[in-house]
């Protein structure tokens, strides 16, 4: 079996993002970038297979910036066989970037495409469903398992109070929510390994895809209000106060 | 800033601190119950940190010297009692395998040095021989086809995780298969031979663990040789040049427990950091205090000149030059070093600094050690003191 994982290159979890002078993006300088994680989970969940049944190819591919090879060399250092990197600006629509990835699932022909649910920047949840959606194939979200069934997949997803079993015929594409391990961090024989191995790349522009889309512009970016000091309820015997607090958590903060 | 060191071992040092990240959660538990979890030692073995030094032929990565001290760095400053135990299995128990082993001997140890089951051990000191180890009394006598070993080990790091032993005895005169010319006074070393030793060879003990300042985590036990019986092949090396081959060790460990000096004062020295901008008395942040700030200040260049040294001793021991001295000195600084700045760190933090929910008092009693093993400053002083005046 083959498996593509598309991923994505975001800050890391621990950057403390900040807006930058445009007022319309974050600040990169100085920025430590990783795989976003789920598709981390993604990945581990292809090496699962790869574990179990050592013909399985797991490749990697990512559209974005050349900064991006980082999180590439990060994947193959992790045990996965391949990787390449399509050339692009940040900027590059959403679903020009779908597009684009449907030419290199096309030339690749995996049996399954991974996608983390959704990148940890933004959190649009929008490439993997329109993946598969410009490839015709079909897709099943958010799984945490993977059992191959003789040219099929039964994917398992978590449901309330239990589970849901989809069989999709192959080649199909899911969306990843959990792996059943947590991501495996790179072995240094594999970090070395990965050093060694070719990463080709090639220009968003050379892929010939349709970039009209629907465009998207940020109009504006704000960090969050900075949380304000907390309120002590000092005036007051024990009942007033708690009268007080019933009140306030009742009409101002709203949870009662 | 890391000197010395190229792309590829930065690479590796960053793996493994972020895996050394994830170990928090079970540092506490592990000192407080004195070992440290199998489950720990097996990552590191499908990490490859384990076997890192050893050549790529022999089934290791063959990673540099320069790495592997990055990677101690690394280790030390996550969790003290993990990096001691590996500075010993894949610094100096591989480096001499690798060194003076035979084919066999290679094929049939270095394995066990990296598959994440045990970490070995290095037996040289005894209760009456420390710095001067080559007044050493184990004995080892030819007992038909093997051999007989008798005598007592102390200290010894990794005892009970330990696959084998190198174990370090001293054949007599009677047993010696090379005459000393007739006449001619023995030196002191005379006889001192390196043996393998399985942990479950019949004779073989390992003692209580010992209580110790710091590093509690870390295995520290006597190994007794009560009639240990080995077989011919565990010999490691010619029959009597066993002195040599511990100094040798030991000159390849000083640089790790140098970077292990450098990764516990520079944890402790960013937990201090951390605290002197936040903490506030007199209306403002410790570290606006001269009293405060200067120390922190002073230490962060001994630190970086601590890690020069370390790393230059580990980039001449790659290129195969002379490093004893070098390796010494860095020994010697860094130590030193490690003493002052977790002493200021835990004074930083003034009485949070001696409470046990900061884990500076714990980096001031793991850093203790490293003055002390391997060599102590007072050994130091002397190797590098004979190394400058020789002729």
């Amino acid at each position: 079996m083959k498996i593509l994982i598309p991923l994505k290159q975001v800050p890391d979890s621990t950057v403390r993002v900040s807006v930058a002078a445009d007022g319309k993006s974050i600040k990169t300088e100085g920025v430590t970038w990783s795989i976003s994680p789920y598709d981390e989970y993604a990945i581990e969940m292809a090496l699962e297979r790869k574990d179990a049944d050592a013909s399985t190819v797991v490749a990697v591919v990512t559209v974005g910036p050349a900064r991006s090879r980082d999180a590439l060399r990060q994947a193959l250092a992790m045990g996965c066989d391949e990787a390449s990197l399509v050339v692009a600006e940040e900027t590059a629509a959403p679903l020009a970037v779908a597009r684009a990835l449907a030419k290199v699932v096309e030339e690749a022909k995996p049996d399954l495409v991974l996608c983390g649910k959704q990148a940890s920047d933004d959190d649009q949840g929008f490439i993997g469903p329109a993946l598969a959606e410009v490839l015709g194939w079909a897709h099943v979200a958010t799984i945490t398992k993977i059992v191959p069934a003789d040219g099929a997949a039964e994917l398992w997803r978590e449901v309330e109070g239990g589970h849901e079993v989809w069989k999709a015929k192959l080649p199909a594409l899911a969306t990843v929510h959990k792996s059943e391990k947590e991501p495996r961090y790179p072995s240094l024989p594999g970090i070395m390994k990965a050093k060694k191995k070719e990463i080709p790349e090639r220009a968003f522009a050379s892929l010939n895809v349709d970039s009209s889309a629907p465009a998207l512009e940020i109009v504006a970016m704000e960090p969050p209000p900075a949380r304000g000091a907390g309120k002590i309820l000092k005036d007051g015997d024990a009942k007033q106060t708690a009268q007080q607090l019933a009140t306030l958590l009742r009409d101002e903060a709203k949870v009662l | 800033m890391r000197p010395f060191a190229a792309g590829t071992e930065r690479d590796l040092a960053d793996a493994v601190a972020d895996w050394a990240r994830g170990l928090t959660p079970v540092i506490a538990e592990a000192e407080k119950a004195g070992a440290i979890p199998r489950g720990v030692i097996a990552d590191l073995g499908r990490l490859g940190v384990l076997g890192m030094t050893i050549p790529e032929r022999d089934g290791g990565l063959g990673a540099s010297s320069v790495a592997f001290a990055l990677v101690l760095e690394e280790l030390a400053a996550a969790w003290p009692s993990l990096s001691v135990g590996v500075a010993v299995n894949s610094g100096i128990v591989a480096g001499t395998i690798v060194r003076h082993g035979t084919a066999e001997q290679r094929a049939q140890l270095l394995p066990r040095l990296l598959d994440g089951i045990g970490l070995g051990a290095f037996a040289l000191t005894e209760p009456t021989s420390g710095s001067d180890a080559a007044a050493l009394r184990t004995t080892a006598r030819r007992d038909g086809e093997g051999w007989r070993i008798d005598g007592r080990k102390q200290f010894i790091t990794n005892a009970r995780y330990a696959p084998f032993a190198i174990v370090f005895a001293r054949v007599g005169e009677a047993d010696r298969v090379v005459a000393s010319r007739p006449g001619a006074p023995s030196p002191a070393h005379a006889g001192i031979t390196a043996f393998v030793v399985p942990l479950d060879a019949q004779g073989v003990s390992v003692g209580p663990h010992e209580r110790k300042l710091g590093l509690h985590a870390s295995d520290t036990s006597a190994l007794v040789l009560d009639g240990a019986r080995v077989g011919a092949g565990a010999v490691l090396g010619e029959e009597g040049k066993g002195f040599a081959m511990a100094l040798a060790g030991l000159d390849g460990g000083r640089i790790g427990i140098a970077a292990q000096a450098v990764g516990i004062a520079r944890a402790a020295l960013s937990v201090a950091r951390a605290y002197a901008r936040d903490r506030k008395q007199f209306g403002r942040a410790i570290g606006e205090f001269d009293g405060v700030r200067f120390p922190l200040a002073e230490l962060e260049a001994r630190l970086a000149a601590a890690r020069m040294l370390a790393l230059r001793a580990a980039w001449l021991k790659d290129r195969g030059r002379p490093f004893t001295r070098q390796a010494s000195m860095a020994k010697l600084f860094a130590s030193e070093m490690a003493q002052k700045a977790t002493h200021a760190a835990v004074q930083t933090l003034g009485g949070n600094g001696y409470m046990r929910d900061y884990a500076v008092e714990r980096y001031a009693r793991d850093g203790r050690a490293t003055t002390i093993y391997e060599g102590t400053s007072e050994i130091q002083r002397l190797v590098i003191a004979r190394s400058l005046l020789a002729a």
